[in-house]
């Protein structure tokens, strides 16, 4: 057992002290939070030179589940992919726990706030470091949870409980897919060990799968895409693309740091990790290679057109990450997997910088968008950091469009499609230039200056913080030591050594270049010398306009066509058909005693009542089916014909016996006829 | 005296409850009636502890078996002995009884001493149900157990109590006499015999085992319930009192799977194997179907009634899956659903016991006034819907391996319950815990006491302990279950073929 294991378990040991000591600890939840991960992150650096000096590491802990053939061992596996996340989350998670000790100060659930960002901490360190799908997927989802739990901190706020439900149900129906994947990869390669599995990828090649042979159809699918893209259907969730990206933004209503932790250190990174993690397995399917190239891109170029719209500084945030995590997703499914994990650092640092100044910004403003009166010139240095930290986001992209990706398409040998993603690349790096300045411009026109007045939280930390954001754009000088030391962790084409990136000034890398100030001189012009109206004439700019402020209707049709369909189906059956079972199967049992009865109400009444009942039922089919394509004005119809069917029912079970007696009758001709068909069977 | 209780511990379990009744009917003071309840239930959990403790998780077969004759002419025993999936469900029951006479301390005002002795009445029939190895010995205290729950729906019960208790007869009895059925065919058909272990050997035609499986098998899913057999429940569990629902849904249930297990695979496995595709369906529409029912439910009790459906969906998808991972995950999944839905049966309890409503809408921002209470309820609410690290992740998890060797379709299907499971547990929470009360009579009440935290915290700590560490417990169960499906696949291979 080697110290390694510490690296989780401090952060879980600051939250179970937290939690158990029962606001022992009240007010002061963050002197024991910080020591615990300050702790991971010094072993982390050890982890890192040890992982630099002597490759990977496996920590076997104990066997967490045997059943048959199904053996999962809880461990660790820490390669250079690992030590390099565990730098950032640890790291990250350490200044944001900092951060917030000032930050929280005077809230009420203070010792609750740590002890889950200790946990949120602790599960994405666990998913970093499992050596172990079904391990993975366990802490995969306890970060849906401590997310839902951190989003829900101000649980007075009605809008706060309702974007915590709503992020944790977004996660938890991607999140189907991993655990299908899990369920899948144990079938299809007997074990859930990664390593073993990435090992054997290769080998699967080929392999199908038919997943509607009990419907007699037959259409097989490759057994690893389908694994790969049900892994990717979780990604979508945790790391917000594009059909699943509505939490992200509604998880705004936790405080300032949560949205750092869950943007910069957490739950979103964990999507790109694990398609790095996996690559080797993802590039046995080109397919679904494809698929993952694509959603990434769309999510890119919709998150960063929806950015542009927005005014909230927070929800531009929000629309930012999403853009940037689907460059990412999309310089995975390029095959890019080391420019991914770089820009994964990179944006994880920079972001996190942001959402702190911008925390500061916003704490001083009161309530968004509306202006300090009493703006404070000594702490015009807070909105400069602002500024230039809205600057500092443009970098990732541009640095990960530079040379890494030519080299890298040619070395995993995925030529296709590469000239439109090019293409895409570079619109979306001129898309998030423009938006990152334009939100730096309004935030200094705005005057959206002042600070809280405190050392931690100032303008001293936060020019620490710079600097040490400066370090990672350092990093950029040193990519191709970068490439060297990954290389070995993720998934190639060609084998080991092949081909080495480098970063050389050349046309790949001065077009992004100027594509990006060509960015930030449109938004320039745009929002300084108020040319905006130009745009605005043309009706169709103003149309795409309104679509994009409203994201694209995704909340609305999500709630219109998924959420009420489904609570408003639940319901009817709830009302109609459970209440009818309940009914026909007592009706049953009563059956024998009111045959007679039933016989002459069907000669007498029953066929009218039945021709009326089965009317109304055909009739309520088709208006339900109506409602659901027409919404609107139809739900009193369905309402009146429910109650029709329900009247009818009621009518239906008016001669069914009630008494106690009639049970015992019915009771007692069930046994005759038991012992009866007894006595059938024996002879 | 110890050795004595060291060779009959068996006994000892069983005779323990019994004797608590006969010692509450001595003794006068109310709370000595608690005391002693709490005692006895407690001293059978310790037992059941050592028996646990002494259990040889190596050996498939039945241990610490008691034989004594009991009726000879008719070749019925008093015989008990548990294997490795009994003893769990021992284990379940033994742990949920001393929580259940806790929760009824102050909850209960009426007639204590009545309430108290139904408790222990149930928690001895269901343990001899559990290590019954004489089918006649089984059938007797499978349907004692009806009657005490269904004295606590009409006496301790809500306003809705005569109708639910009615119902709930109704059912029982049809399933009993069903079960009477299948068992006195047996009886003639395996050689006039009682006896559980010798009736697992003998080989009967596909005919009589079909007829004989049709009869166990409404009598089993009209007990666990599978739809459309299931309406008795939600109202059975909501009008019942706190101790009741946890009985009923924390052990009663488990009843039904059990005997699947015990008797269906073992003695009849070619009509298991035919109708196995059908109950795989019928599972996952169990599942999927309570689920959804649970997402209308505007009642607390009748919310977590409906997850039980969808809960037990599980179980009879593993067990029919015919494998290792299959079963022992519908086995956890049993004893799990047990821990937690108790646990949840018992929260809202608690909280009834504040308010007298059961409705979600008279609650809302709970966490002010009573932020343990909460925190408590939404582990147990995200435990319930088997969030990954709680016990339910694991049984729910095996039986989804176990299902994907007979079909992926099913898999996903079962998959989408769990989702809907979280979807309704985390609006339920939403509803009463977060946000504003609307009611500011809610401000007022007062957080959980020692005695509710002591019911709550036991199970807390099982549901974490299953989640992180389901080891014991597997390992427990492991050689049973493989004799079980060995003994299956000997005599129909194809049964382990894919689909």
């Amino acid at each position: 057992m080697s110290a390694y294991v510490l690296i989780p378990l401090l952060p879980l040991a600051a939250c179970l002290v937290l939690v158990l000591s029962d606001r022992r600890f009240e007010g002061r939840g963050h002197r024991i939070a910080i020591p615990a991960i300050g702790l991971s992150f010094i072993l982390s650096v050890g982890a890192f030179i040890e992982v630099l000096s002597n490759g990977p590491i496996t920590v076997p802990l104990y066997r967490f589940v045997d059943s048959g053939t199904l053996v999962v061992d809880l461990g660790f596996f820490i390669d250079q992919l690992t030590v390099l996340l565990l730098l950032l989350v640890t790291g990250v998670s350490g200044v944001v726990h900092v951060y917030s000790s000032g930050y929280m100060i005077g809230d009420a659930r203070h010792s609750r706030f740590f002890a889950v960002t200790s946990l949120f901490t602790f599960a994405m360190i666990m998913v970093v470091m499992s050596s172990n799908l079904l391990v993975t997927y366990v802490f995969w989802e306890i970060m849906g949870l401590c997310s839902y739990l951190l989003i829900a901190h101000s649980a007075q706020r009605p809008a706060a409980g309702k974007a915590a439900t709503k992020a944790f149900l977004v996660n938890a129906v991607a999140d189907v897919g991993l655990g299908f994947a899990v369920v899948l990869t144990f079938a299809t390669f007997g074990t859930l060990d990664i390593q073993e599995v990435l090992a054997r990828a290769g080998s699967m090649d080929g392999q199908t799968i038919n997943l509607l042979g009990w419907a007699g159809v037959d259409c097989p699918i490759g057994t690893v895409t389908l694994i790969t893209l049900s892994m990717f259907m979780a990604v979508c969730g945790k790391s917000a693309q594009v059909p699943f990206h509505v939490w992200l933004p509604f998880a705004m209503e936790a405080p300032t740091p949560v949205s750092a932790l869950i943007h910069a250190a957490t739950m979103v990174n964990a999507g790109p990790f694990l398609l790095v993690r996996m690559s080797p397995l993802l590039i046995v399917s080109p397919a679904a290679m494809t698929v993952i190239a694509v959603m990434g891109a769309t999510t890119a170029l919709f998150g960063a057109l929806v950015a542009l719209t927005q005014s909230d500084i927070k929800k531009t945030l929000a629309y930012s990450t999403i853009s940037q995590l689907g460059f990412m997703i999309m310089t995975c499914g390029v095959g890019a997997f080391v420019a991914a994990s770089f820009h994964l650092l990179a944006h994880g640092c920079l972001k996190a910088f942001l959402f702190l100044s911008t925390g500061n910004a916003l704490e001083s403003v009161q309530a968004h968008g509306h202006v300090d009166a009493e703006a404070r010139p000594e702490a015009k240095s807070s909105a400069a950091v602002l500024v230039g930290a809205l600057l500092l986001a443009c970098v990732p992209p541009l640095v990960i469009f530079s040379g890494p990706y030519e080299s890298m398409w040619s070395s995993q040998g995925f030529v296709s499609g590469r000239v439109a993603f090019w293409g895409i690349g570079l619109v979306t790096v001129f898309l998030t230039a423009m938006y990152l300045v334009r939100g730096a411009l309004s935030a200094l026109q705005s005057g959206l200056f002042g600070a809280r007045p405190s050392l931690l939280s100032g303008p001293y930390f936060l020019s620490i913080l710079a600097s040490a954001t400066m370090l990672g754009v350092v990093l950029v000088t040193v990519w191709t030591r970068f490439a060297e030391f990954l290389t070995p962790a993720v998934g190639r084409r060609l084998p080991l050594g092949e081909v080495v990136p480098t970063a050389t000034l050349s046309v790949p890398i001065l077009l992004p270049l100027a594509v990006a100030i060509g960015g930030c001189g449109c938004a320039y012009v745009l929002h300084i010398t108020r040319r905006t109206s130009v745009l605005a004439q043309s009706t169709w700019m103003k149309r795409c306009y309104v679509h994009l402020l409203n994201k694209l209707y995704f909340d609305e049709f999500y709630e219109a066509y998924v959420v009420e369909p489904m609570l408003r189906l639940a319901r009817w059956l709830s009302r109609i058909v459970d209440l009818r079972i309940d009914r026909g199967i007592v009706g049953a049992a009563g059956g024998t005693v009111s045959l007679a009865r039933w016989l002459l109400r069907v000669v007498d009444l029953g066929i009218d009542r039945g021709v009326v009942g089965a009317g109304g039922r055909t009739v309520g089919l088709a208006g339900w089916l109506w409602e659901f394509f027409d919404t609107r004005g139809i739900g009193d119809n369905v309402d009146r014909l429910a109650y029709t069917v329900d009247a009818a029912g009621h009518a239906l079970d008016r001669g069914e016996p009630r008494a106690l007696q009639h049970h015992l009758l019915i009771l007692v001709v069930s046994l005759v006829a038991a012992i009866g068909l007894f006595y059938w069977l024996v002879q | 005296m110890t050795s004595f209780v060291a060779a009959h511990i068996l006994s000892c379990i069983i005779a323990v409850p019994f004797l608590g009744i006969a010692a509450m009917a001595l003794v006068r003071d109310e709370q000595w009636v608690r005391r002693t309840a709490l005692i006895a239930t407690l001293v059978t959990f310790g037992l059941s502890l050592i028996l646990w403790s002494q259990f040889d998780a190596q050996r498939a077969g039945m241990q610490f078996v008691e034989r004594v004759e009991w009726m000879p002419t008719f070749n019925i025993q008093f015989a008990v002995g548990v294997d490795g999936i009994s003893i769990l469900m021992v284990l379940l029951t033994t742990l949920l009884c001393p929580l259940c006479v806790l929760s009824s301390w102050t909850a209960i005002t009426t007639r204590v001493r009545a309430f108290m002795m139904l408790i222990l009445l149930v928690e001895g029939a269901m343990i001899v149900v559990f290590t019954a190895l004489d089918l006649f010995l089984f059938f007797m205290m499978w349907e004692v157990t009806m009657i005490p729950m269904y004295f606590m729906i009409l006496l301790w019960g809500g306003p809705g109590r005569v109708a639910a208790g009615l119902k709930f007869v109704l059912y029982s009895l049809t399933g009993s006499l069903l079960l009477l059925v299948a068992i006195l065919g047996l009886h003639l058909e395996g050689g006039r015999t009682f006896d559980i272990v010798a009736l697992a050997t003998q080989t009967y035609s596909p005919d009589v085992q079909m007829w004989i499986f049709a009869m166990f098998f409404l009598a089993f899913a009209i007990k666990l319930p599978m739809v459309p057999f299931h309406t008795w429940l939600p109202d059975a569990h909501s009008e019942a009192p706190t101790a009741g629902s946890v009985l009923l849904a924390g052990v009663l249930l488990k009843m039904g799977g059990y005997g699947f297990l015990r008797f269906c695979l073992p003695i009849l496995p070619d009509a298991c194997v035919t109708v196995a595709p059908f109950i795989l369906w019928a599972s996952v529409l169990a599942i999927v179907y309570g689920g959804y029912m649970a997402l209308a439910q505007s009642d607390l009790k009748k919310l977590v009634a409906y997850s039980s459906v969808s809960h037990m969906g599980f179980v009879t998808l593993g067990i029919f899956a015919f494998n290792n991972q299959g079963i022992q995950g519908a086995v956890l999944q049993m004893f799990n659903h047990g821990i937690t839905t108790g646990a949840l049966f018992l929260a809202i309890g608690q909280l009834y016991d504040r308010t007298h409503s059961r409705s979600i809408g008279d609650y809302g921002g709970l966490h002010k006034p009573m932020p343990r209470f909460v925190a408590l309820l939404c582990f147990f609410s995200v435990a319930g819907f088997g969030l990954p690290g709680t016990a339910n992740f694991i049984g729910e998890f095996l039986v989804l391996i176990g299902t994907s060797q007979r079909s992926f379709v099913l898999v996903l299907l079962a998959m989408s319950g769990i989702v809907l499971a979280a979807a309704y547990m985390l609006w339920m929470l939403q509803r009463v815990a977060l946000g504003q009360p609307t009611n500011p009579a809610i401000l007022r009440l007062p957080d959980v006491s020692r005695r509710e935290l002591i019911t709550l915290l036991p199970l807390a700590v099982a549901v974490l302990f299953v989640g992180l560490y389901p080891g014991p417990l597997m390992e427990t169960m492991d050689a049973s279950v493989t004799n079980l499906v060995e003994q299956l696949t000997s005599l129909r291979p194809e049964t382990v073929a894919h689909e």
